[in-house]
Parts: structure tokens; sequence; C-alpha cells
């Protein structure tokens, strides 16, 4: 690795870092989350348990929210990598199932003593 | 005579770097599908399952190091289009995305390696993987038409900037047994 190979690799991961919190958890509260969908964004509460269907741009995508977290428990897509993605609690952790342009993002910040988590 | 002779040495000179291109060029490509489709048959990584560890760009990478720009697009956009024939997703939102990918990270490695000795193919590789990733969002966003997948740029950047320095560590200990000899 070269001396501009660093710097380069460095400029995007600073970048990236700086980049987090505006993109991933911007416009939501503690405590929520945001499924955007084609049809528009709802905000969950996350310490509600509940189970909402969301139309996708293929179909239908299933949202589970319990125990604080919130996953994606069925889709109508070719790879399921929503499904995948597991629980996530953590502020800025986002879930996306791109053939249904669905996206849940998790608000917040401070509440686990972290910034960003990687997931 | 002289100038006859000088003129034959010459083509065949041009003759020989032709066929050493075309030799390279579709013996990358050829391993460039076959990564490509392994990679295809395998699920995504296990903390961000949107991302792959992008293994046949080692061979656009060795392209672009023993050959040039036009061998590397040879190889990136031939092995996207081979690759999604054979998967059915050619042509598809999922082969536009792919296309996509390969289209920025090849600009950005070329753009790279023609700065002379200043970035290595470690250098290359890792920025050509945050363009690829963000390049797949940024065409995403009309395909899905929202652009909230943005929200997962800053991660993939993260998870995409070591994955791509260690392909490009392999290309680069590939690329250093193939000059060797």
């Amino acid at each position: 690795m070269t001396r501009a190979d660093r710097i380069l690799i460095a400029v995007l991961a600073c970048a990236a870092l700086l980049a987090w919190p505006l993109v991933a958890s911007a416009g939501v509260a503690s405590g929520e989350a945001v499924i955007e969908a084609p049809a528009g964004r709802t905000t969950i509460a996350l310490a509600d348990d509940a189970i909402y269907q969301v139309a996708g741009a293929r179909g239908t995508v299933v949202v589970e929210v319990a125990d604080g977290s919130v996953r994606v428990l069925e889709s109508d897509c070719p790879d399921q990598v929503c499904v995948r993605t597991g629980a996530v609690s953590a502020s800025g952790s986002v879930i996306a199932c791109v053939p249904n342009g669905v996206v849940v993002r998790v608000g917040g910040g401070g509440s686990d003593g972290l910034d960003a988590r990687v997931r | 005579m002289d100038s006859m002779l000088a003129s034959v040495s010459t083509s065949v000179t041009r003759g020989s770097v032709v066929s050493r291109r075309v030799a390279v060029g579709s013996g990358l490509l050829a391993v460039a599908c076959v990564l490509g489709l392994i990679e295809a048959a395998m699920p995504g990584l296990p903390l961000a399952p949107w991302l792959k560890l992008g293994l046949a760009n080692i061979a656009v990478v060795v392209a672009l190091a023993v050959a040039d720009g036009a061998t590397a697009a040879v190889v990136s956009l031939g092995r996207v289009v081979i690759v999604g024939l054979a998967t059915g997703t050619l042509g598809t939102p999922v082969g536009l995305i792919a296309a996509a990918g390969a289209i920025a990270s090849l600009g950005m490695m070329w753009a790279l390696s023609s700065r002379g000795d200043a970035f290595s193919l470690v250098g290359w590789s890792a920025a050509g993987s945050a363009a690829h990733v963000l390049a797949q969002l940024v065409i995403a966003g009309p395909l899905v038409g929202s652009w909230s997948l943005m929200a997962l740029a800053p991660a993939s950047v993260l998870i995409a900037l070591p994955l791509g320095a260690l392909t490009g560590y392999l290309a680069r200990t590939i690329v250093s047994r193939l000059t060797e000899r």
C-alpha cells in the first residue's frame, strides 16, 4: 500500500463515518423506527410489539416489532436479504428490501451509549 | 530492404502485443465469470447480507495492472453480461444495479491507475469497491422509487473499503507471481 492509498482509504472511511448519523437515523426519534415504502412513510414505536403489513413494489413485506427490536419476518422478494438481516434495535440500523423498495430505519441515539454500530 | 525488414518486424511485434492482450483479456474474463458465478450462488456477508466480497474484481484489477484500461473494461463488462445471462438477471433491475456498480468501479480504478505509481492495486480496489456500492445504491433509488436506500451508504462504504483492499491485495499477490517469470 502506498501513502496515497492510505490517505484515500482514510478520507473515504471518515466521510462515511461523518455521513452515517446524517442519513441513517435522520428525522427519526429515539425509541422509534420509520418504515419507508413506495406508498409513503410510517413511524412505528419500538416499545409496542406489533406486526405491520407493508405494501412493497413486488408484494407484501411483513415487519415485526418485538422486545424493542424490529425485523422483517417475511417478504415477497427473491434474495431475502431483508429477512436475513435479522432483528435490529441500535440507533442508525437499517433493514432494506431493495426489490420491494422498503427500508426500515431505527432512530434516536445515545440510548445504548454508542454513536453507531456496524451491522 | 532494411525498411521492409523493419516494417515486417514492427507488424510482428504489434501482432504479438495484440495477441497477448486478447489472450490475457479472455483468460481473465473466464476467471471473472467463474468467480462471479460462484459469488452469485453464495449468500451475502453475515453482518451485511446486501454486500458480497467482490471476488470477480480480482480479475479486473489484474487486467488493469498487466494490460490496460480497455482490457479491464472487457473483463468487467463482459463478466456482467455473461454472469447476467447465466443467472437470468440480465436486463432486470438486479442486472442494472450490477452493471452500474461495475462501471463506477471500473471508472474509479482506471482513474487511480492512470496516476502513475501514486496508488497501488490495494488503493485502486478499495476505492473501486466504495464506488461500486455507492453507484449501486444511487441507481437503485429510481428503480425502487425512493432514495431511502441511501441510508445504507455509510455502512456499505465502511464495509466495502476493507473488502476492496483485501481483493486488491489478492490481485497484487497474483500480479507479482505473474511478472516474476
